[in-house]
């Protein structure tokens, strides 16, 4: 052993002494050359948690190419910061008397490869979301168009729905009045895009987008970074910088550690982390989502097809306090389903105050004096479980087991979309800032299942309130409706009504006049000014 | 040698048959539709009926084995249903990265792991030997993700040497902390299986036999001892490298790098067939060739290897 070790002993310092030296000096060097800091470019430089799929807007159906799509393409009207709608492509608009025509004057714009955005690009964009060859699964966003679901089912198109009469004047005719139209053209899909480079690029257009937005992409390197550049021809300015880059990072703690050291400027801060930014660093910034979570119960069977048995799991659950300790305060809890950043959200007052006293009688007067088992699913995610774990503790002191089953998601929808669980855990996120967005996807029960209406409520009267109030063209007149319908729904208990989330962000000292938008797709960042 | 390696070439058609064979029934067996993924929310059935019809998912399913199989053998991997883009095309594009994260780790986990190894078989401090192989075993049980995060908050963010994440266009800067966090589990495996064999073959009768016949010590080492510990370490290169080609899930997501680890995962979360049947297939070939090049290896370290293989 002596021996061995000595030989051991010998070699490495005849040998791996003199070449271990110039390893450890490149070492050193690469390191020293590595400190100096990076070049700070008129750029705004973002995080995203998932990659865009796409930046084709009829093929957008998640929020990141949704919001690379609104960056990139122009649509006739847009939502502003706060969700109302304002002039896009269309410098104006009028809507006939009959509340079923409405004519759009286009203002001057221009495509990323400098050609004028004309009257019939819209009329292209419009009608290929809707063919039924482009397949576009967002199709549905025109259905309040004439003739667009026969369209849709293979019949012919017909010519007078969607017309371009001249070069600047676009008419879109309606099967009925439809109050939230404007809403569903400023959607993503309904982006206008060039007839020739969707020509040109075909299937790669998702790829090589060029829309009228104020943005251009210029790079896309999968999995990693997307450089847009300002788009000198649109009609969108008070652009004050170069460019956008939007690295993807998936991990929070990692997106964390880039805004720490200055690597990118908007920063979505995480649940757990709010106490720590409360307290140092830049200003938080906060704005109550436009989404609702919510527990959904299975209305169509036992034991939740017994509104007292809903109204039960409702009051046994402390959800002030989960919000409280599990949320650490970023949330409200919901008296409904309308966020309060709508109009017509959160109005009424709280139905179900924890009550396990009374949730326990409710139970018994029900036929479940014992309580039930139920399972209660989940997709993979870390705070859902630390949610759901509450929920269950909750509910065992009213003698309800609860079983926590996790999937990850793509076995999650599935289950959940044709109705398996008894109960799921899920949120609802709008598309478009109007109650409408959550009443009639979530409750009517034409959109039971994939539609949005999950827990396959069901209630006839609910749903001709609904169908008629989508056709009252007076504001006012249109949401009473829909406090009527939230109401209902609400006493009802379809699901366990959980919080309306509060998003935080924390944003560089670097960037000036950025506020978070109410809605994703209005994130264009175009009055942002780099110090 | 060269049959031994077309003997072994051949046996890749009967294993990537399984492989392709098991991967595609697999893609049914598991849960979820990946119309789903497709249709995002608000969808109707006609939608998802005409995105199966289109995506071919309507036939039946052996009808579907045979399309597939058919378009392999014109080596085409098919398009993603989600992005729409040819898969060789997206693995073109991440297998180099993914190349330049697995060998940067393996390179530190060989030269770190062997130095360490042989540093603490080195009789001359035994507190070094001991500090050494108590770290190599907090290397083998220290999560990576755990580590990664470590290594982010000391060297990007106190330290401010490396970014915490990104690809950089292969720049050296974001690669070191990826690299070294991949690398770890591997090094210190290496160092202490180095160790074992330094030791047991130096204490082996051939070494003695060296040294009795005059060789010089530095020979001894280098042609004997070293050579011998090296034959288990060669081992644990090949299966660690073989999975590092494969894609470092945990290390990508940590770091942001955009290799082909995290590409699998989001592809199997969105049941994107053809990418998951596509880059399974890839990693497949990307095993086998690598145990292929650890077994012909095996042959130019060791004598005896390469000549019971040699006639035959």
């Amino acid at each position: 052993m002596a021996s061995i070790t000595l030989s051991i002993r010998r070699f490495i310092d005849r040998r791996l002494v003199p070449f271990l030296c110039p390893v450890l000096l490149l070492v050193v060097v690469t390191l020293a050359g590595s400190c100096s800091s990076e070049v700070q470019l008129p750029v705004i430089r973002l995080a995203l948690q998932t990659e865009p799929t796409t930046a084709d807007p009829v093929f957008a159906v998640d929020v990141s190419s949704g919001m690379l799509v609104s960056l990139i393409h122009q649509t006739l009207v847009c939502f502003d910061d706060d969700g109302r709608i304002t002039p896009d492509l269309a410098e104006s608009w009028e809507l006939y008397p009959d509340g079923l025509t409405y004519v759009f004057k286009l203002g001057e714009s221009g495509f990323a490869d400098g050609s004028p955005v004309r009257a019939s690009d819209v009329v292209f964009s419009l009608r290929r979301l809707l063919d039924p060859a482009t397949l576009s699964p967002r199709w549905w966003v025109l259905e309040p168009v004439l003739g667009a679901k026969k369209y849709h089912s293979g019949g012919p198109f017909d010519e007078a729905s969607i017309s371009a009469p001249d070069d600047v004047t676009v008419v879109i005719r309606l099967e009925r009045p439809t109050a939230h139209f404007l809403s569903l053209l400023s959607m993503p899909s309904a982006s206008i895009v060039s007839y020739e480079m969707v020509a040109a690029a075909g299937k790669e257009y998702g790829r090589t987008p060029g829309g009228s937005g104020p943005w251009k992409l210029t790079r896309w390197s999968s999995g990693d970074e997307l450089t847009l550049e300002r788009n000198i021809y649109s009609s969108v300015k008070n652009v004050d910088v170069d460019g956008i880059s939007l690295r993807i990072i998936p991990e929070p703690m990692t997106r964390i550690a880039e805004f720490e050291i200055g690597n990118i400027d908007i920063l979505e801060v995480p649940r757990a982390e709010l106490e720590r930014w409360k307290s140092a660093g830049p200003a938080l910034m906060e704005r109550e989502e436009l989404s609702v979570v919510y527990i959904g119960l299975n209305n169509s069977r036992p034991p939740f097809d017994d509104p007292r048995v809903r109204r039960a799991m409702n009051m046994a659950v402390d959800i002030e306090t989960i919000i409280a300790r599990v949320l650490f305060g970023a949330g409200r809890k919901a008296y409904g389903s309308i966020p309060p950043g709508l109009k017509g959200g959160q109005r009424g007052s709280d139905l179900y105050p924890y009550n396990p006293e009374k949730a326990a009688g409710l139970l018994a007067e029900a036929g479940y004096p014992d309580g039930f088992e139920v399972e209660i699913w989940q997709r993979e995610n870390p705070e859902a479980g630390r949610i759901l774990e509450s929920v269950q503790a909750y509910l065992s002191r009213v003698g309800i087991k609860v079983k926590i089953v996790t999937r990850e998601w793509g076995a999650f929808k599935q289950a959940v979309d044709h109705g398996s669980p008894d109960a799921f855990y899920l949120d609802w996120y709008a598309d478009y800032p109007d109650a409408e967005n959550f009443l009639m996807p979530l409750f009517h029960s034409s959109n039971r299942g994939g539609g949005g209406n999950r827990v396959l409520y069901s209630d006839s009267f609910v749903d001709s309130l609904l169908d008629a109030a989508s056709s009252i063209a007076d504001a006012d007149k249109r949401l009473l409706v829909y406090m009527g319908v939230e109401s209902t729904v609400y006493e009802d208990a379809p699901w366990i009504f959980l919080w309306f989330p509060v998003r935080y962000e924390v944003v560089s000292y670097r960037l000036k006049g950025y506020s978070i938008p109410v809605i994703f797709n209005s994130r264009r960042f175009t009055d942002i000014s780099i110090r | 040698m060269l049959r031994f390696t077309a003997r072994r070439l051949l046996m890749l058609v009967p294993i990537l048959f399984g492989v392709v064979t098991v991967t595609f029934f697999l893609m049914y067996v598991m849960p979820g539709d990946p119309v789903l993924a497709l249709a995002g929310e608000r969808y109707d059935e006609e939608t998802l009926e005409s995105l199966r019809k289109e995506y071919g998912l309507d036939k039946p399913l052996h009808l579907q084995y045979v399309d597939y199989l058919s378009r392999l053998a014109r080596f085409d991997l098919g398009r993603s249903f989600i992005t729409g883009r040819p898969v060789s095309e997206s693995i073109a594009e991440r297998f180099p990265r993914t190349m330049l994260l697995a060998l940067s780790a393996m390179a530190i986990a060989v030269i770190a792991g062997v130095l360490t190894g042989g540093l603490s078989a080195w009789g001359r401090y035994p507190w070094l030997g001991k500090t050494l192989m108590g770290l190599s075993l907090a290397g083998v049980s220290i999560p990576v993700f755990w580590l990664g995060l470590l290594l982010i908050h000391l060297f990007s963010i106190k330290l401010g040497i490396f970014p915490p994440s990104g690809y950089g266009g292969g720049s050296i800067r974001y690669l070191v902390l990826p690299a070294l966090t991949l690398s770890f589990a591997s090094m210190a495996t290496i160092a202490r299986v180095t160790r074992s064999g330094f030791l047991e073959a130096g204490a082996g009768d051939f070494v003695r036999t060296a040294r009795a016949k005059g060789l010089a010590e530095s020979k001894v080492i280098g042609k004997h001892v070293f050579r011998n510990a090296l034959i288990p370490v060669v081992t644990i290169v090949g299966t660690d490298f073989g999975s590092y080609l494969s894609g470092s899930v945990l290390t990508e997501t940590i770091f942001g790098w955009p290799g082909l680890g995290r590409f699998i995962v989001q592809a199997i979360m969105k049941r994107d067939f053809p990418v998951i049947q596509g880059s399974i297939l890839f990693m497949a070939v990307m095993f086998v060739l690598v145990n292929l090049l650890v077994d012909l290896s095996y042959g130019m370290i060791d004598p005896r290897v390469r000549e019971k293989e040699g006639p035959g």
